[in-house]
């Protein structure tokens, strides 16, 4: 390895994403203007059905799929812009999030023909959303280890087992479930496959879990005798860690993982002036360096997505770097508030709720979608020590 | 990377093997500039590169002048090869012909020249044939060119070991001219901390590079030290401080715009930390030593990253452009840098 190799080639934005990046903020200022997007008090994802559904209206969700499924078959990079745009905007995507950035596009890559029929118009038409069904009470960062099971039984499978950490399982419709459907001595991630459940289905019992933020985002998700039909299953019998392996190349290098902290940072700059002390200056000054060059990592990535090739060095470069990034800038934008003395006596009243939020937050940055050490250890085999 | 860019590593690559060893970076630091180095690069129309065709040079623009100076950072070549390069480049704006040798840069204030002239920590000050004072006359560059003659030298050094010297004249030697556009001073200063930031790149990625070697070579406890997770991880945080600079650099050169520049150099010196500690860390005591060439490289990062305004100023200038804006304004203010892609 040298570092001559870890270079990335600066992208060309098509276009067309101009125009598009225009009409989406068009949107947001209208949805500004009437109302429905106050200022955040909170960091994440927010959930709204109905904002899913207008989002839908304009043909922003599943950009990218094929128009037999309701898409636009535009590029990666178009459906770059547009989530940056609504990311930074605060616009709650949480009810199509997943099923936009990797459910869909795993059915596309591996699904059947019924499957995307069925499935994707309505994700399209930000009618229904999935949660991702992989972690498990001892199945963590060592996936390969999960224990829920399905067996073939007449006409499908019946899965037993618990998910855990499953976000939005309880406002969602479907979960992709990673569960173990044979046993393969000595090849452990051999056997594991991907299966569709319906979360109204008889035997699915989902429990709120409560984050430290006080927030029910995430569920535990019980599994007893949940009936399947064949036509549940995803691509190939004991081929899930594979699809699972492309699925997580999403889901890394996205600007969700860099912009999470972004609202905390706006409404600082929102507060302070050029009478900021300098140490104060230098501080910011240094995190939107950080977040400049984050943004120039993902675009590049996403154009290597769009060329076809598979970056999962950098995507994991990036997830790895943003998500330290925005635990930083929680910390710096702490620090200046703290210096300069901004929320004192009822001043900056949005600002404080906000780093309260924020700071509870922010522990989960670094472990969801898989955790900094566990990307670390990706990055270290992509150059050449393991 | 584009073709011209290739080529112009390639030769720089090409010419520091030839004509730079190890034994030429040590002397450096007893005040001896690699005399053949210099010259070869001289024949090759390396100083020229910033200078426009029409003036006889090379019309090369920042990114390729970086082609040429992240390797010459990679391989810890001393002496005042970016200052003599942007220095000609300056003259040839000011509409003044190349010179002969090498060229000592000062950035002041216009206020430091009245009487007396005392100039600080000039890299090479004292060794240099010409030194160019860049001075901020109410934002635009006034260059004042001097023969190094001129000057009273007193030696110092930097934390790399390379003269950085104190100048004196009973007043300000040589002949001056403005540059006339609005801005050149911060112009001017803002290519300069960009081409060192290259020089610090380069350096991060042969200290980064050394440093998944070793980690192979060395063993500990019976096996290579690269198989222990703890250096695993450590050099993995340091792949993404390369990835991140480099890549901000290179958008940064494109367009040299204000906001990106200034984030580039703020990034780079994030690296150069990171760089400096990892890599001693899992170098252990060897490292350390002064015979290994680590050393080479990672005290040119400690003395790079205080020059031409420094990182810190850099980073100042970089909230400055942004501290104004509204909570709305903010995003847009972000995808307007000038980032590559950004449509
Ligand atoms: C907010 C949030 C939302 C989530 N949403 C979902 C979801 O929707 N669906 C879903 O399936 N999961 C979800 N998760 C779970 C998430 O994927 C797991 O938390 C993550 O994969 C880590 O697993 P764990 O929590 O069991 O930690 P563990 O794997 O037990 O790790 C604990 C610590 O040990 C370290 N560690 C573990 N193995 C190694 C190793 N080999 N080398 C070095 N260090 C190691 C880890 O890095 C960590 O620091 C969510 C988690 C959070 C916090």
């Amino acid at each position: 390895m040298s570092a001559a190799n870890l270079r990335l080639d600066l992208p060309d934005m098509p276009e067309a994403a101009a125009q598009l990046r225009l009409d989406v903020r068009a949107f947001i200022d209208e949805e500004r203007k009437a109302g429905r997007l106050p200022p955040p008090e909170r960091v994440g994802l927010g959930f709204s059905q109905e904002m899913t559904k207008r989002i839908a209206a304009r043909g922003w969700i599943g950009l990218t799929w094929p128009k037999k499924y309701g898409g636009q078959e535009r590029s990666a990079l178009e459906r770059y812009v547009v989530t940056e745009e609504l990311l930074a905007a605060a616009v709650p995507v949480g009810a199509h999030w997943v099923a936009d950035r990797q459910s869909g596009p795993v059915l596309l890559k591996f699904g059947t023909e019924e499957q995307r029929q069925e499935y994707l118009p309505r994700i399209v038409a930000g009618e229904c959303g999935f949660c991702i069904g992989m972690s498990e009470p001892e199945s963590g960062s060592d996936l390969a280890s999960l224990k829920s099971r399905a067996q073939k039984v007449d006409g499908g499978w019946k899965i037993n087992g618990r998910k855990i950490w499953t976000t939005n399982a309880h406002r969602v419709h479907y979960m992709i479930a990673l569960v173990r459907t044979s046993v393969v001595e000595g090849a452990r991630h051999a056997g594991i496959s991907q299966l569709i459940i319906d979360l109204q289905a008889p035997g699915v019992t989902i429990s709120p879990i409560i984050s430290m933020a006080g927030e029910h985002d995430f569920n535990e998700v019980l599994l007893e005798d949940v009936f399947v039909p064949d036509k549940a299953l995803i691509g190939q019998e004991g081929n899930g860690w594979n699809q699972v392996s492309a699925e997580l190349a999403y889901e890394r290098s996205g600007p969700e993982r860099w912009l999470s902290s972004f609202r905390l940072i706006a409404e600082l700059i929102d507060v302070l002036g050029p009478d900021a002390r300098p140490s104060s200056q230098e501080e910011l000054g240094r995190l939107l360096s950080h977040l400049l060059a984050l943004r120039q990592l993902s675009m590049s990535v996403a154009s290597m997505i769009q060329q076809g090739q598979t970056p999962n060095l950098e995507a994991a470069i990036v997830k790895d770097l943003g998500t330290k990034f925005e635990q930083e800038a929680v910390r710096v934008v702490r620090n200046i508030v703290s210096a300069e003395n901004l929320t004192a006596h009822g001043r900056a009243d949005r600002l404080k709720a906000l780093l309260i939020h924020a700071q509870q937050y922010s522990p989960a940055f670094t472990i969801r979608g898989g955790t900094n050490e566990i990307l670390r250890g990706i990055i270290a085999k992509g150059i050449g020590l393991r | 990377m584009s073709d011209n860019q290739q080529f112009f590593r390639d030769t720089a690559e090409r010419i520091l093997a030839d004509r730079l060893e190890q034994k030429h970076i040590v002397a450096a630091e007893s005040r001896v500039l690699p005399g053949e180095l210099f010259a070869t690069l001289a024949e090759n129309g390396i100083f020229l590169m910033l200078v426009p065709e029409e003036q006889g040079g090379i019309g090369a623009s920042v990114a390729e002048a970086l082609a040429i100076l992240k390797p010459a950072g990679s391989a810890a070549a001393p002496g005042p090869l970016l200052e003599t390069m942007l220095g000609n480049g300056l003259l040839a704006q000011a509409g003044v012909a190349p010179v002969e040798g090498t060229i000592a840069l000062a950035f002041v204030g216009a206020d430091e020249l009245a009487g007396a002239v005392t100039l600080h920590d000039v890299g090479w000050g004292g060794l240099a044939d010409h030194v160019l004072v860049v001075a901020d006359d109410a934002g635009r560059a006034r260059l004042t060119l001097s023969a190094g003659a001129d000057w009273l030298a007193t030696p110092g050094e930097g934390a790399a070991g390379e003269p950085s010297d104190r100048l004196s004249a009973p007043s300000l030697p040589g002949a001056s001219a403005v540059l006339d556009a609005a801005g050149s001073y911060a112009d001017a200063l803002r290519r300069a901390a960009l081409l060192r930031a290259g020089q610090q790149l380069g350096a991060i990625e042969w200290s980064f590079t050394r440093s998944i070697d070793y980690t192979g070579e060395r063993s500990q406890f019976g096996k290579p030290i690269a198989k222990f997770q703890v250096i695993q991880q450590m050099l993995a945080e340091l792949a993404g401080h390369v990835l991140a600079a480099s890549t901000l650099l290179d958008a940064a050169a494109v367009g040299l715009s204000e906001t990106l520049v200034a984030a580039a150099i703020s990034r780079v010196g994030d690296a150069a930390d990171s760089a400096i500690a990892i890599c001693h860390q899992v170098h252990g005591a060897i490292g350390y030593s002064k015979e290994y060439a680590l050393n080479y490289r990672t005290r040119r990062l400690m003395a790079w990253r205080a020059d031409f305004g420094g990182v810190e100023y850099w980073r100042g200038a970089l909230a400055r452009g942004f501290i104004t804006a509204t909570r709305e304004q903010f995003w847009p203010a972000v995808s307007d840098a000038g980032l590559q892609g950004a449509a």
